[in-house]
C-alpha cells in the first residue's frame, strides 16, 4: 500500500501541530512548515522553515518537495494569523500582514501543490476559515475579510480543480484554546459561544474529525463547502 | 537541455494528456499540433492541466520553470499556440536559467 503524503502549513504549534501528530499516528508521511523550527520528532515528519506568504520561498519549497515525493494526497492550509483591532485603528501594516499570510499563503500553496496533487488518487485541499466571517465579529474586520477571501478562493478552486479530481473545502473552527485566541478577552469568547447552536468550546479533535471526513475517499463528491463548527452557518 | 529533448518532453506530455481523453479526442503527437486558440485541441482548463504536466516533467529534469506567468500571457502571440511555439518558448526559458 502506498504511504499517503499530507502537507500541513503552520505545523509547529496549536492546531497545525495537533493535526500533524494525528496524521503521523495514522501512518501518513507529514510535511510540515512554519516560520519557526519544527517541534515534532518523528521519522515520518519532515519540517521546513519558511514564510508561507513568500512566493519565492514557497516555490523553492515545492521544488525540494517534488524531489522527495511523487504525489501529494492532501494540503491543509492551516497557517494563519489573527489580530483584534477596531477597524478605525487598524494600521495598514496589520492589514497587509494578515492578508499576506492568510490569503496569499493559501493562494500559493493551493497553486504550487497542483502538480503533486494531480498525481494522487483522492487529492484534497482543506483551507481554514473562521466563525468571525458568518458572525461578522466586531474588532475582527481585517481577519474576517481575509478569511472571506479564503472562502471564495476555496469555492472557485473547487470548481477549477474539480476536473482533476481534487476537492477543496474549508473548515471554520469555533473558538478553540490555541495561540490564535490567547489575546481575545474571555467575555468575548463567551459571547461568541453564546451565538453557537452548540454552546461550548471546540477542541482540536473536532477539527481533526472534520478533516478526516474530507480526506475519506468516499468524500469525493464533497467540494466547495465551508463548514463551521458549533452549529454556526451563514 | 537541447531543443530536441524539449520537443520529446512536450510530446510525452501530450501522450499523458491523451491517456485521459476519449479515443475521438486524441491530440496528434506532432510538432505542428495546434494546442490552444483557433483550431487548438485544448480548452483553457485543458491547457492548464497540460502545462502542469510539462512543468512537472521539466522538474524531473531539475529545471524549475513557470510556463503560465505574466510574461507568457503578455506575449503578443501566445507561446501556447502549437507544439513548436511552446518548445521555442521553453527553450528560451531554459537558456535564461542560471548555470
Amino acid at each position: 500500500m502506498t504511504v499517503k503524503n499530507i502537507l500541513i502549513t503552520g505545523s509547529s504549534r496549536g492546531l497545525g501541530k495537533e493535526l500533524a501528530e494525528h496524521f503521523l499516528h495514522q501512518g501518513y508521511n507529514v510535511y510540515g512548515c512554519s516560520r519557526s523550527n519544527g517541534k515534532i520528532e518523528h521519522n515520518n515528519y519532515h519540517h521546513f522553515e519558511l514564510d508561507v506568504s513568500s512566493a519565492t520561498q514557497v516555490t523553492e519549497f515545492f521544488f525540494i518537495l517534488r524531489k522527495k515525493i511523487k504525489h501529494l494526497d492532501a494540503v491543509i492550509n492551516n497557517a494563519g494569523i489573527a489580530s483584534m483591532n477596531a477597524f478605525a485603528l487598524t494600521p495598514p501594516e496589520t492589514f497587509k500582514k494578515i492578508f499576506d499570510i492568510n490569503v496569499q499563503g493559501t493562494f500559493l500553496f493551493c497553486q504550487k501543490a497542483l502538480g503533486l496533487l494531480k498525481r494522487a488518487k483522492n487529492p484534497r485541499i482543506i483551507n481554514t476559515t473562521t466563525v468571525a466571517v458568518p458572525l461578522q465579529l466586531e474588532g475582527e474586520s481585517i481577519y474576517a475579510a481575509s478569511k472571506s477571501a479564503v472562502e471564495m478562493l476555496t469555492q472557485i478552486i473547487a470548481k477549477e480543480y474539480g476536473g482533476f479530481g481534487i476537492t477543496c473545502n474549508a473548515i471554520g473552527p469555533s473558538p478553540i484554546e490555541t495561540n490564535l485566541i490567547k489575546g481575545v478577552p474571555k467575555d468575548k469568547i463567551a459571547k461568541i459561544i453564546e451565538q453557537q447552536s452548540i454552546k461550548k468550546m471546540a477542541t482540536p479533535a473536532d477539527v481533526i474529525n472534520l478533516v478526516s471526513f474530507f480526506l475519506k475517499p468516499e468524500s469525493s463528491m464533497i467540494s466547495g463547502q465551508i463548514i463551521y463548527l458549533g452549529g454556526i452557518s451563514k | 537541455m537541447e531543443r530536441l529533448e524539449i520537443l520529446e518532453l512536450v510530446l510525452n506530455a501530450i501522450e499523458m494528456t491523451n491517456n485521459m481523453r476519449e479515443e475521438d479526442q486524441q491530440i496528434p503527437r506532432e510538432s505542428t499540433t495546434e494546442l490552444y486558440g483557433n483550431n487548438g485541441h485544448l480548452d483553457s482548463m485543458g491547457l492548464v492541466a497540460f502545462l502542469i504536466d510539462v512543468e512537472e516533467s521539466l522538474l524531473d529534469e531539475d529545471l524549475q520553470i513557470t510556463l503560465s506567468d505574466e510574461r507568457a500571457m503578455s506575449q503578443s502571440k501566445s507561446p501556447f499556440r502549437n507544439v513548436d511555439t511552446l518548445v521555442c518558448y521553453i527553450d528560451m526559458l531554459v537558456k535564461e536559467l542560471p548555470l
